[in-house]
């Protein structure tokens, strides 16, 4: 495979002209942020005036300081001396959301959706996958529920469960559930087929076929299915946190207020950049995750 | 291959025609018993329909096209999708096709498609609206930043796996770039290509009905929904939870239709595999 594809610059030099990259437009940003110092804005003709404004591209200290105060809400303001600010950041330090401790909730609720909608998921595929009648009668209602997208279902769900843990959770298990029924669906239907008919042949049957055939042959996909599962959890829990609840780093994002208003309060642009490079790095570090984890599981997978 | 299809058709239909006729019956059942009115953190919530009956689904449907709410506003959402969608993919696709063919252009870019990736496109929604105000531009760009992520990789990956071999024959017959990217890179990421715009579109009706339950003005479906959760009129919610279905299913099949006929070239063999 590594034959057919074109050259690839060496790894050093990759991180380099990466790292070149970042470094260069962090600097370019910080220089173009501070601007408003040196120039007056209100000079500069009108687009220009309206987007160099602090309240609009927020400094990059600015941004720095965000993140020290975010993560030290938690223990800064000492219990009795309530003082109201309106702000976004002013907000939020005063009830005590830290960045980490809404980064924790958040995570807690993408694993939990990852745990519960992945089992179903994977077991949904199986089935599917395994038996054709299966597959003929459960897969129309699969595509019909899997075209809602989940965070539609929310005002709903909330009128059943109420407005707590389990509907905040719902949303995401579901959107977990639909995204990882077809990878192993197609796992275990296209790819394990081969083995299985050869296992059958050779005299394997029940659990023999199901553990040490169809599951080995249908983990890439399973996995595959995960990692793309990991970004639609992120995604819909994010969009849960912002309409709906009381934590978590989509709450951070809006700055809280009543769901039906949130957004209303300006949002203060240098938290929701500190909450956007958390939610990438997070992110990231759990695919990586995935990845490291799903690639020891199928080592035996030809690379 | 006829009989086949004909079992599976009607497999097809007699579980989803059990589900609506279970559905059918439980909410006749349920209208009955279940309670009306609903405490809901802070205060009751007068007269709900848990399971509404198709009976007021029905009236409900008919009242909501009659007064031109509901066609409005599906041309008004999917307007924005497609919108969105074009943006997105006038993006991505030609920087993952160029990423794919320039490698120092891949080095510059990859730790910032790295980073879009992996952030939410719903996380951008409150600096976009902070930036772009809460009009329709803010909504559209959102979308076509969740697009032009995924259309970007579906380019890059397709370009990628174009087989060494083919570039350098052509390479070696004295292609021009341009030729070789015209007659060789882009007819071989199209499936990918195709392929990313399947899940983009998905993705694409996801984010639109958030942008729209945050602070939207109404003919839209999005603030359809959040209007009549906060009624709550639960006729309302499921007659629109059941047509952002139906246009996300439509997309769907739309979409695969275009990728079978774009991709028809590949299929070596007249026999269905």
């Amino acid at each position: 495979m590594r034959l057919a594809e074109a050259p690839r610059p060496p790894k050093a030099r990759r991180v380099w002209l990466g790292l070149a990259s970042v470094v260069a437009l962090v600097a370019a940003y910080t220089l173009l942020s501070n601007a408003y110092r040196v120039v007056d804005p209100s000079l500069l003709p009108d687009p220009i005036r309206g987007v160099l404004r602090p309240q609009i591209l927020p400094p990059t200290q600015r941004i720095f300081d965000a993140f020290v105060q975010l993560v030290g809400a938690g223990t800064l303001p000492p219990a009795g001396t309530y003082v109201h600010t309106g702000d976004h950041i002013g907000g939020l330090v005063e009830q005590r959301v830290t960045l980490q401790g809404s980064l924790l909730v958040s995570t807690y609720r993408v694993l939990i959706g990852l745990a519960v909608g992945g089992s179903l998921g994977i077991l949904a595929g199986l089935l599917m996958g395994w038996s054709r009648a299966v597959d003929e009668y459960v897969h129309p209602i699969y595509i019909l529920f899997r075209s809602v997208p989940p965070l539609a279902l929310i005002t709903y769900v909330m009128l059943w469960l109420g407005h707590g843990t389990a509907h905040v959770l719902l949303p995401i298990i579901y959107a977990v559930f639909t995204v990882v029924v077809i990878p192993t669906y197609h796992g275990v239907r296209d790819v394990a087929d081969v083995y299985v008919k050869a296992a059958r042949a050779l005299g394997a049957g029940g659990g023999l076929l199901l553990s040490r055939v169809v599951l080995p042959a249908a983990s890439p996909f399973v996995l595959a299915g995960l990692r793309y599962a990991l970004i639609i959890a992120w995604m819909t829990t994010v969009g849960v946190e912002m309409l709906m609840a009381d934590d978590g780093i989509g709450y951070l994002l809006v700055g809280g207020g009543m769901w039906s208003s949130r957004l209303e309060v300006a949002g203060d642009p240098a938290v929701i950049v500190v909450g956007i490079v958390a939610l990438a790095l997070v992110g990231y570090a759990m695919d990586a995750g995935v990845r490291v984890a799903g690639d020891r599981l199928t080592q035996w997978v030809k690379r | 291959m006829n009989g086949l299809w004909r079992r599976r058709l009607w497999r097809a239909l007699l579980s989803v025609g059990a589900l609506a006729v279970l559905y059918g019956i439980a909410s006749e059942i349920g209208s009955a018993l279940l309670p009306r009115r609903i405490w809901m953190v802070m205060h009751y919530l007068e007269d709900v329909e848990l399971l509404p009956p198709y009976r007021s689904l029905l009236e409900e449907a008919v009242f909501l096209i009659q007064s031109g709410i509901l066609p409005r506003s599906v041309l008004v959402s999917t307007a924005r999708v497609f919108e969105g969608l074009v943006f997105g993919a006038a993006v991505g696709v030609p920087l993952g096709l160029s990423m794919a063919r320039a490698a120092r252009l891949e080095c510059l870019l990859d730790p910032w498609v790295t980073f879009f990736r992996f952030t939410p496109a719903l996380a951008l929604l409150p600096l976009y609206a902070l930036w772009f105000g809460f009009g329709e531009l803010s909504k559209i760009l959102l979308i076509a930043t969740a697009v032009a992520v995924v259309t970007l990789l579906g380019a890059y990956q397709g370009a990628r796996d174009v087989p060494r071999v083919y570039l350098e024959a052509a390479r070696s017959l004295g292609a021009s770039k341009g030729l070789i990217l015209r007659k060789i890179v882009w007819p071989a990421a199209l499936p990918q290509i195709f392929a990313s715009l399947r899940i983009a579109l998905g993705l694409a009706w996801v984010t639109v009905v958030v942008a729209e339950l945050i602070k939207a003005t109404m003919p839209s479906l999005g603030y359809l929904l959040a209007l009549a959760g906060a009624y709550p009129r639960v006729p309302t919610i499921a007659v629109g939870i059941v047509t952002i279905g139906l246009l996300v299913l439509a997309c769907d099949t739309v979409a695969l239709g275009l990728y079978a006929v774009a991709t028809r070239w590949m299929k070596r063999s007249p026999a269905r595999a």
